[in-house]
């Protein structure tokens, strides 16, 4: 046991380096860098910095140094726990992903709650009412659901809802210079702005939710212990969720940690369709910008983020079923 | 093993995705999270008092104009984000001795200045009763002290590049508000560059070493006609309030919001936002409504093509220039890509609303036969470099089918707008197609561009282009520089040695019911980034 636990930790431990390798050097393999600026959009207009400029900011940010004492560096700094300063918003990298971090992770949370038990409780009755109206209406919304992306989704409720019916705001995570008399006021306010974000990403989860729950149940329905409890006469309730849904659970549960990277995938599209001010939309304008050093910060957290749910889902996994382990 | 491969896969997709597909980020939204500027409650504390007032003051209801936000930094002259957006909130804040003018430069800290001793010496009057935000006066010795602190710590907009190799001599205060800069050789650049440096408080300044990181409310003091009031890095917003002590212009809004949006024109349609630039597609919706007004953009952005003589020699011959310039349809590229809303690009570069336009030069009308002489027969074949908008590539693609019938192959390439940039930085490229703004500012672009000091075309030298791009520099006497402009683009447009395509102009629309005064000034196509349209100019 002990000797698992090292194994696992020794595993991670080398993910975890590989990763924060590749995080200092697929930015900088990129084309261009943070202070060339050449061209803009159509109508924009930008600065271009001259070569005095350009070599007195590489001085600053430390990276006019040969590559491999700035990757050296930066190891160091990350044990101190500082991801630097961010090239691009002038501002501590942590602060600035702490900052989005916290709305990306609300509305990635209470998507996947609700798509996983609203996913469980419609596969469970599509599968104990296989072949039923109910079940044949809803299997093939479901597939749909499945196979449209969250930001195309997305797209589609910014249209209808706040464009065409002015029901939820166009943008933003709360009411930009808003007063509020209680912090009840607040939330919902916060609420408002993140239905569409989290309903997004709570449709386009919901379907996978569905059929492996449906998938599960339609399993554990054919087992022998099923057939024993409905001869022992049990309520059709008690079957479902003592008999059925413990045993059909499992798969589900390790859906909800191993979906977390495509839910902040999906969240990273729907945040800019709505300009919601998370992780996603400042990862896409540090990648723009090619703001190395905040590109390296949020990889980090991501990837840090996915190995801890995984390493949840094994830990966790071992816990619930007997057999693993 | 699977998991690492599916996390590194993982992040290799995000990359290449995000790299991708970036193009479209900064015009719009911008950018994204973080810190509530530095301090906003504190900020919001000193400002309420004075909002108040402004409302009492003023007959009737206070002004709030609403326009698209974004982050684009803290509005000093240090943080704020190298574009367009960014430069001009932080310009609200900090005056500088002249701005820019529907007509030309205009005075604004300096009343008035004069220029001696054949352009070696300026003399600067300083306005007197100029407050700064915290209520300190403005003096000559804030000038002197902002232009030698950018020499020691450039911002970023460097306009006066004194920190490598400083041509100022010696920066006097004769007295409180009278100025005196001694510079070493004459250079017609100047009076601009020295007018619309950005001036910034000694009183706070003095003690600051790190000006990058430099921000909080002290930061954002300055004697311009806006107050920063509240600022939302993470959600993209800004709030000024008017400045109530303004030594001069009335300042035209209360209150100036900039507000994050999805899309600018549901934004607009809502009336969540004031004013919005729009695509001639939807020109009509607008047209026959009296209560919005359409404004069409001076055409100051504009496409280019640079030739890299470095890597394909054979485009130092002018009669290949000249034939792919005759070979480029540019009215099919208005039409079809800028869908009408664009102006043809003078082959001297400077564009034909720039004071400077000299229109009695050569002209490539498209034209195949011309094309075909020129060429005499030979078959050519290049690589075309461009940025991933569509406007781009749909370029590139029609040049691509014309240049065909001409026996030129090109090779199309497109690369995201970081990549391309840093191309044409290290010169990898034979052709490459890029656009930008600011064509309608002091002609002494042309040096820059076509002076074969500064390599825009790698490989290219022309010795007449050389020294009359050089001699318009010190000439210090407007009509005389005038002419020389006027010859140095005769021998541009004969020479061609890059590729001018066309200057979009583009549309603006707006309630004027709401607010009426808009204005476009002399050099710049942004009818909201400039400083005269926050204000009452009379």
């Amino acid at each position: 046991m002990m000797f698992d636990c090292f194994k696992k930790f020794f595993e991670y431990s080398i993910i975890f380096f590989f990763i924060l390798t590749l995080n200092f050097f697929i930015p900088r393999l990129m084309p261009g860098d943070p202070f060339t600026f050449l061209s803009s959009d159509e109508g924009g207009v930008h600065q271009s910095y001259s070569e005095e400029q350009i070599e007195m900011y590489k001085a600053y940010y430390g990276m006019d140094k040969p590559l491999q004492v700035q990757y050296s560096d930066y190891f160091k700094n990350l044990i101190r726990g500082n991801l630097g300063y961010s090239i691009y918003y002038n501002d501590n990298v942590l602060r600035l992903i702490l900052r989005s971090a916290k709305w990306t992770l609300g509305i990635t949370l209470i998507s996947l709650l609700i798509s996983t038990i609203m996913g469980t409780i419609l596969g469970s009755l599509s599968a104990w009412y296989r072949n039923s109206i109910v079940d044949r209406g809803l299997y093939p919304v479901m597939i749909l659901l499945s196979e449209i992306p969250a930001f195309l989704m997305a797209i589609l409720l910014l249209f209808t809802l706040a464009a065409k019916s002015s029901l939820f705001p166009l943008s933003g995570g709360i009411t930009v210079f808003g007063e509020y008399e209680t912090w009840f006021d607040k939330l919902l306010d916060v609420l408002h702005h993140g239905f569409l974000p989290s309903l997004s990403l709570t449709l386009s989860q919901l379907g996978g939710f569905y059929l492996l729950a449906r998938n599960s149940m339609i399993t554990v329905i054919s087992k022998d212990y099923m057939r024993t409890a409905l001869a022992k006469g049990l309520s059709s309730k008690r079957i479902i969720l003592r008999h059925g849904l413990r045993n059909s659970i499992l798969p589900i549960i390790t859906r909800v940690f191993m979906s977390l990277g495509s839910v902040l995938g999906g969240a990273i599209l729907v945040e800019n369709v709505f300009n919601y001010p998370g992780l996603g939309r400042l990862m896409r304008e540090a990648v723009t910008v090619r703001d190395y050093v905040l590109i390296q910060g949020i990889f980090l957290v991501v990837a840090f983020l996915v190995l801890a749910m995984n390493l949840l889902a094994d830990v966790l996994y071992k816990k619930i079923d007997p057999r693993v382990g | 093993m699977k998991k690492i491969l599916k996390l590194l896969s993982l992040i290799v997709v995000f990359t290449l995705i995000l790299s991708g597909c970036s193009q479209k980020a900064q015009n719009s939204e911008g950018s994204s999270s973080m810190e509530e500027g530095s301090s906003p409650e504190e900020l919001e504390e000193s400002t309420k008092d004075e909002s108040v007032e402004v409302e009492a003051t003023s007959k009737t209801e206070p002004l709030t104009l609403n326009l698209e936000g974004g982050d684009w930094g803290y509005p000093t002259p240090y943080a704020h984000y190298a574009r367009g957006p960014g430069i001009y909130k932080m310009k609200l804040i900090f005056d500088s001795m002249m701005e820019t003018g529907e007509e030309g430069l205009i005075p604004f800290l300096a009343e008035k200045w004069d220029i001696e001793d054949s352009g070696r010496s300026y003399t600067f009057y300083i306005r007197k009763g100029v407050q700064w935000h915290d209520g300190e006066a403005l003096s000559a010795e804030d000038i002197k002290f902002s232009f030698d602190y950018y020499k020691e710590y450039p911002p970023v907009m460097d306009d006066l590049a004194r920190s490598k190799k400083d041509y100022i001599e010696e920066i006097n205060v004769i007295d409180k508000y009278t100025l005196n800069i001694k510079i070493k050789s004459p250079d017609a650049t100047l009076l601009e560059r020295f007018g619309t440096a950005r001036i910034i408080p000694k009183h706070i300044w003095e003690k600051v070493e790190d000006p990058l990181k430099f921000q909080g409310p002290e930061a954002v003091i300055g004697s311009g006609p806006y107050k920063l009031a509240d600022y939302s890095k993470e959600q993209g917003a800004y709030k000024f309030e008017a400045f109530r002590d303004y030594w001069g212009y009335k300042p035209a809004a209360a209150t100036l919001r900039f507000i994050p949006v999805s899309d600018p024109i549901l934004a607009f349609e809502n009336a969540d936002i004031d004013i919005v630039a729009i695509t001639p597609d939807i020109l009509s919706k607008y047209q026959e409504d009296p209560s919005y007004k359409i404004v069409e953009s001076p055409a100051f952005w504009g496409y280019r093509i640079l030739l890299n003589m470095e890597a394909r020699p054979e485009l130092k011959e002018k009669a290949l220039r000249q034939a792919i310039a005759y070979g480029i349809d540019r009215d099919e590229l208005i039409d079809k890509v800028a869908r009408g809303a664009a102006k043809i690009a003078s082959p001297g570069f400077l564009p034909i609303e720039h004071s400077f336009y000299n229109d009695n030069i050569k002209k490539y009308d498209f034209n195949l036969e011309k094309s075909r002489s020129l060429l005499d027969g030979k078959e050519y074949e290049f690589s075309l470099l461009t940025g991933n908008s569509n406007a781009e590539v749909r370029i590139a693609e029609l040049i691509k089918l014309n240049f065909e019938k001409i026996g030129i192959k090109l090779r199309i390439t497109s690369l995201d707008m970081k990549s391309r940039d840093a191309a044409i930085k290290s010169g990898e490229y034979e052709l490459v197609l890029n656009g930008h703004g600011l064509w309608g500012t002091d002609p002494d672009k042309l040096r820059i561009f076509y002076n074969s000091e500064f390599q825009e075309t790698p490989g290219y030298l022309n010795e007449e282009i050389d020294a009359l791009s050089n001699e318009q520099l010190v000439c210090t006497y407007p009509q005389k520089r005038k002419e020389i402009i006027f010859e140095l683009q005769e021998v541009i447009a004969e020479e061609i040695p890059m590729l001018t395509l066309y200057n979009t102009s583009g549309f603006t629309v707006y309630r004027p019911e709401k607010y009426d005064g808009w204005t476009h000034v002399f050099n710049h196509h942004e009818i909201t980034h400039n400083k005269i349209s926050y204000l009452i100019m009379e």
